[in-house]
């Protein structure tokens, strides 16, 4: 009986490491299972589930992982993008799949994951993460999770197809197709805007031969006008590209704002305002004073108002002259014949 | 007008009774001052406009500018030498080594066509000009016919003295200037002048619906197409300005005429050029047109239906009946014609204009391009100054006295206002409009001013009405003088520079005269007179803040060639460095005639033009792949660069430096592109082993990647034992500030050819293969 406990515990031992270490297969099996459960196919790792597929794997695994590194806490930020590149990341993850349907091989061979941070900090750790937006691809080969190769910040930042081609280029495993984005309008709401325009526009186009909409009120005209003039002068065109600040803070002193930044090819939000409506001051003062004043009976009424007026446009332009050399550091001068220097 | 002038003074002169003959030489009637004084101010103005672009010629000399146009002088150097079909048909084996570029279907032959005509005519004259003289001189001869047709635009739009203003305005605008300064040998220079034509022989053609006017468009649109892909703004914004005289309601059989013969016979001429071919029909951009074309044949048969019914009720049922299925089919072409790829989707660089994030968020290498930034205000203020505050006025102006022309300028204005806000460079198609209703806004200001001023001393004006119709009708009586009046004020301005007025001023008193008007209709104003007299001269006051402001922009930021630097010496005079063309002409002097130079896309065009020699890539950008390639042998280190320069058979590397001089933009630091464009072809480069913590340093603390790789020891080989700056350790760069990092370099498979006087510019040869014996 004593003899017979040991090779019972050598059983039990047996039976506990074969499930420890099970074949690639199981895994494999177990992976596809996971995958299923979510929708967009990406698989949420925790620090179960990364040692016992990553690190208490040996190499060569069966198949490689694309991780993509979350954080709730993060999510908030909006510099660094997190939801869209997740988006983006489901986006690749679950035209993968569409594309692998029918091919189980190639399909079981790279599967997309993401861990959150809250939940699985240890193998943060482990694979070394410590800034996001970050992505990660553990091949087949990559003994030491801190080994794998990370992607680069642009091909994150460039979205679902460049991470496609960063995948194609490491794993050899090509996507298969386009990237599946879903359409704007799904195909119900474009039959029926269609249908709609359709059915409105005689009506409409009517109306507009008739002479009869505010189409044909040349103020609508006219304040479209000076509201893309406005929009092209300031530069706002500027922030939106470049995404600029209204404002910035004073490094030098926390409490101060920036509102205006020297130095040409760079503005902030507030300073284009600022001077668009520099430049709309003076026009809108000669729109009232034209248009408005001339309705006054009383004479010294008027010549109050054109004086202001005057003034007004006076300092406004002084104002974006004086601006635009400070900015820029030009100081723009006349050129006299050098005789009259003396 | 010319001729109308002429007549008219005909017609007086002989209703006259006849003065004694010599005195009735001198005085002229007032039509005929008026007429002698505007040809005056405006061959000023065509010799100014001239003038003022030859500050370049003065400073530096008589040479072609920057990096595009040298490819522009190659290429008509080639049609001068060659004629038009061996041009047209040539292949050139010179540039992208070993693939070669088909020149004749990659490029716009108008600008070269254009050059070697003007050669050909001078030298048909007798005048024995060299054809880089011609080249130089392009831009501004264009420039000075621009204003020319500004002046005949703003006449169409407005009157002979906003015409007057306007070709004044041009003549020195800094953003058009900016393209267009002798020696600055490109598309724009010539497709402003056709763009600028092209819109107002339309307008013109609109305004008489006759076919001729509409036939001379189509072929100032063909030029344009010929010269600048610019194009696609015109032939999106005439159907957008005839979409909106549908939508407004003036629709007319003037419409109809000028814009089917202009679209018709414009498409066909663009399709004569082979870079647009079948694009003009195909792609995305050119279907506006199309669609604004059937559009209007359909308004013309229903106008024609609506004739033949006579019975009201039956033609609403009609018309909701045809619309419907028109719009129908229309939609289901396009869907179709874009679903099986007939019709081609919009380029990106279109798209970026219409959606200008696009371009940022998908297209990198559109957006990294420096005059593909979107503009900050400074830059609007720095090339149209006061005219910007004119801008409101104008169209203030534009929609009180509206028209089917000053629709159309207005729309210019506004669109092409927008795309400048997009693109710097777009700040060159919007010059023309801006300058057009500013000069609304000055020359309607100016003549009420001065026709107030006139009519001091004389009873008062019955003037009914009020605002700026008071304002034409008063004017009316005493035209005559106050177009002489005004002329003059233009003449002298450019004569003298003038021009820059707070525009506040100019608009304030625009309102002013009109108030002023308004009120001289009741009593006449003791202060009226003097109030006009002040804000004339404040007006006068800023014009000439804009011409000094222009001078000074033109002289000091827009002439610089790029190829000679300038630089203030320590004793405050200017030192050149001409480093770029000594280099140039020792490759052509010195090396084998097909030797191939291996250097950074951006000298391409130069090396290809100055030194004569093949060159592997150059700045016409089409092969990202080749570019990436020269970009991973600059990265990489030695034994492998020398692979790939084995690969491509190169025998010089150039490479530019200006740890010397101080001067930055060198290949160190265009360095970091090349690695990014280089990695992106080939993943074995990677930006980060250039980096250090994400910084791009060339110091001891560099990667140690950079620190071997075959661009660093190109441009730092033997800088080590440099003394640059007096204080400092030896190998101090002077562009960067720092002591440099690797100062022993050996060079195992390159050596040094050739540098350059002030180090700018540096020739490696590449030795043969080591004898294996």
């Amino acid at each position: 009986m004593a003899s017979l406990i040991p090779i019972a515990t050598l059983i039990l031992l047996a039976a506990a490491t074969s499930a420890a270490v099970p074949s690639g297969d199981d895994l494999v099996a177990e992976l596809q299972t996971l995958r299923d459960q979510s929708p967009s196919g990406v698989i949420r790792l925790n620090d179960r589930l990364v040692s016992r597929f990553l690190s208490s794997v040996d190499t060569p695994r069966p198949y490689s992982f694309l991780i993509f590194f979350d954080a709730n806490q993060l999510r908030s930020k909006a510099e660094l993008h997190l939801p869209h590149l997740h988006s983006e990341f489901s986006l690749l993850s679950a035209s993968f799949a569409a594309h692998h349907k029918e091919d189980d091989v190639s399909s079981s061979r790279l599967f997309f994951c993401d861990i959150e941070f809250g939940e699985s900090q240890q193998s943060f750790g482990l694979f070394g993460v410590s800034s996001l937006p970050h992505a990660r691809l553990v091949t087949p080969s990559t003994r030491s999770l801190r080994d794998s190769v990370s992607m680069d910040q642009s091909d994150i930042s460039r979205g679902a197809d460049s991470m496609a081609d960063f995948v194609e280029a490491k794993t050899k495993i090509s996507l298969g197709g386009p990237i599946l984005r879903p359409p704007l309008i799904s195909l119900r709401q474009v039959l029926f805007l269609l249908a709609a325009v359709l059915i409105s526009a005689p009506f409409l186009i009517r109306r507009i031969l008739e002479g009869d909409t505010f189409f044909h009120d040349r103020r609508v005209w006219m304040s479209l006008a000076l509201f893309v003039y406005f929009f092209g002068v300031s530069g706002t065109m500027h922030n939106i590209i470049r995404n600029m600040p209204m404002v910035l803070p004073d490094r030098s002193n926390p409490d101060r704002l920036i509102f205006f930044y020297q130095g040409s090819g760079m503005q902030l939000g507030a300073e284009g305002f600022a001077i668009g409506s520099l430049y709309m001051v003076v026009g809108l003062v000669l729109a009232f004073v034209t248009h408005l004043l001339v309705r006054f009976r009383n004479i010294s009424v008027q010549r109050g108002f054109m004086l202001v007026g005057m003034l007004l446009a006076y300092w406004a332009v002084s104002k974006v002259i004086y601006l635009d050399n400070w900015k820029t550091g030009y100081s723009i001068h006349a050129f006299w014949p050098k005789s009259w220097r003396g | 007008m010319g001729a109308k002038a002429a007549e008219n003074g005909a017609k007086s002169s002989s209703s006259a009774p006849s003065p004694p003959p010599l005195k009735a030489f001198f005085r002229l009637k007032t039509k005929q001052q008026e007429l002698l004084i505007r040809v005056a101010s405006l061959a000023l103005i065509y010799v100014l406009a001239f003038a003022v672009r030859l500050f370049s010629v003065l400073r530096y000399e008589s040479m072609i500018h920057e990096f595009d146009p040298y490819f522009n002088y190659r290429t008509t150097l080639f049609l001068t030498r060659n004629g038009f079909y061996e041009f047209w048909n040539w292949f050139d084996s010179e540039s992208w080594y070993p693939l070669g570029r088909i020149i004749g279907g990659t490029l716009y032959p108008g600008l070269m066509v254009t050059a070697a005509l003007i050669y050909r005519l001078l030298r048909f004259l007798t005048f024995a000009v060299h054809i880089r003289e011609v080249c130089v001189l392009t831009a501004p001869f264009f420039a000075s016919n621009t204003t020319i047709v500004a002046y005949f635009f703003g006449k169409e739009i407005w009157d002979s003295g906003a015409g007057l203003v306007a070709a004044a305005l041009i003549a020195i605008c800094p953003g058009y200037i900016s393209r267009s300064v002798a020696g600055s040998y490109d598309n724009e220079g010539v497709a402003i002048f056709a763009l600028l034509f092209t819109f107002y022989l339309f307008v013109k053609a609109v305004n008489t619906g006759s076919l001729a006017w509409a036939l001379a468009s189509a072929f100032g649109y063909f030029y344009m197409v010929s010269a600048w892909g610019g194009y696609v703004f015109i032939i999106n914004l005439i159907p957008l300005y005839v979409l909106v005289l549908l939508v407004t309601g003036r629709y007319s059989m003037r419409l109809y005429v000028a814009y089917n013969c202009m679209y018709i016979l414009g498409m066909l001429l663009a399709m004569q050029i082979r870079f647009v071919g079948f694009q003009h029909v195909q792609s995305g951009e050119h279907m506006a047109a199309m669609g604004v074309f059937f559009l209007l044949q359909v308004f013309y048969f229903l106008d024609w239906v609506k004739y033949m019914l006579n019975d009201k009720q039956l033609f609403q049922s009609f018309l909701r009946i045809t619309l419907t299925f028109a719009i129908s089919v229309g939609a289901l072409a396009l869907g179709i014609g874009t679903a099986s790829g007939y019709i081609s989707p919009w380029t990106g660089r279109f798209y970026s204009l219409l959606d200008p994030t696009y371009a940022k968020d998908h297209i990198p290498i559109i957006a990294s391009v420096s005059e593909h930034q979107p503009t900050a205000w400074s830059s609007f203020m720095f090339d149209f100054h006061i005219l910007l505050f004119l801008f409101p006025a104008g169209l203030y102006f534009c929609f009180k006295r509206l028209s089917d022309a000053t629709i159309f300028i207005v729309m210019y204005g506004l669109t092409s206002m927008y795309f400048a806000g997009v693109m710097v460079r777009l700040i060159l198609v919007a010059a023309p409009a801006v300058c057009l209703i500013s000069a609304i806004a000055i020359s309607a200001t100016v003549k009420n001013l001065t026709s107030l001023i006139r009519t001091k001393g004389k009873a008062p004006l019955a003037v009914s009405g009020k605002g700026s119709s008071s304002l034409k009708a008063s004017a009316k009586r005493s035209e005559a003088q106050a177009l002489r009046f005004r002329s003059l004020e233009s003449a002298e301005a450019q004569a003298l520079h003038f021009r820059s007025l707070e525009s506040a001023e100019a608009q304030a008193l625009a309102s002013e005269t009109s108030k002023a008007h308004e009120a001289s209709a009741d009593q006449s104003l003791p202060f009226q007179h003097n109030c006009a007299i002040a804000l004339l001269v404040g007006a006068f006051y800023l014009l000439s803040r804009y011409a000094i402001h222009c001078t000074w922009v033109t002289s000091e930021a827009y002439s610089s060639p790029s190829i000679v630097l300038a630089a203030r010496g320590a004793h405050g005079g200017r030192v050149i460095f001409d480093d770029y063309r000594e280099a140039y002409y020792w490759l052509r002097q010195n090396t084998p005639a097909d030797a191939k130079v291996m250097s950074w896309w951006d000298y391409g065009y130069q090396i290809t033009a100055m030194g004569n020699r093949t060159v592997i890539v150059d700045n016409n950008t089409w092969n990202n792949t080749h570019i990436a390639t020269v970009g991973r042998a600059m990265s990489s280190y030695e034994p492998e660069a020398y692979e790939i320069m084995q690969s491509l058979d190169v025998d010089y590397v150039l490479v530019v430096f200006g740890g010397l001089t101080g001067y930055s933009s060198d290949d160190i630091n265009k360095f970091l592109w090349m690695v990014r464009i280089g990695g992106g072809v080939f993943p074995v480069i990677k930006e980060p082993d250039y980096l250090v913590n994400g910084e791009y340093r060339v110091d001891k603390g560099a990667a140690p990647k950079m620190l071997n790789c075959l661009m660093y020891k190109l441009a730092y080989y033997r800088f080590g034992e440099m003394t640059t700056e007096y204080g400092k350790p030896t190998g101090y760069d002077r562009a960067r500030g720092v002591e440099i990092g690797n100062k022993d370099i050996k060079l195992e498979y390159l050596e040094e050819a050739f540098t350059t006087s002030n180090w700018i510019i540096r020739i490696y040869k590449v030795k043969p293969p080591k004898n294996r014996w």
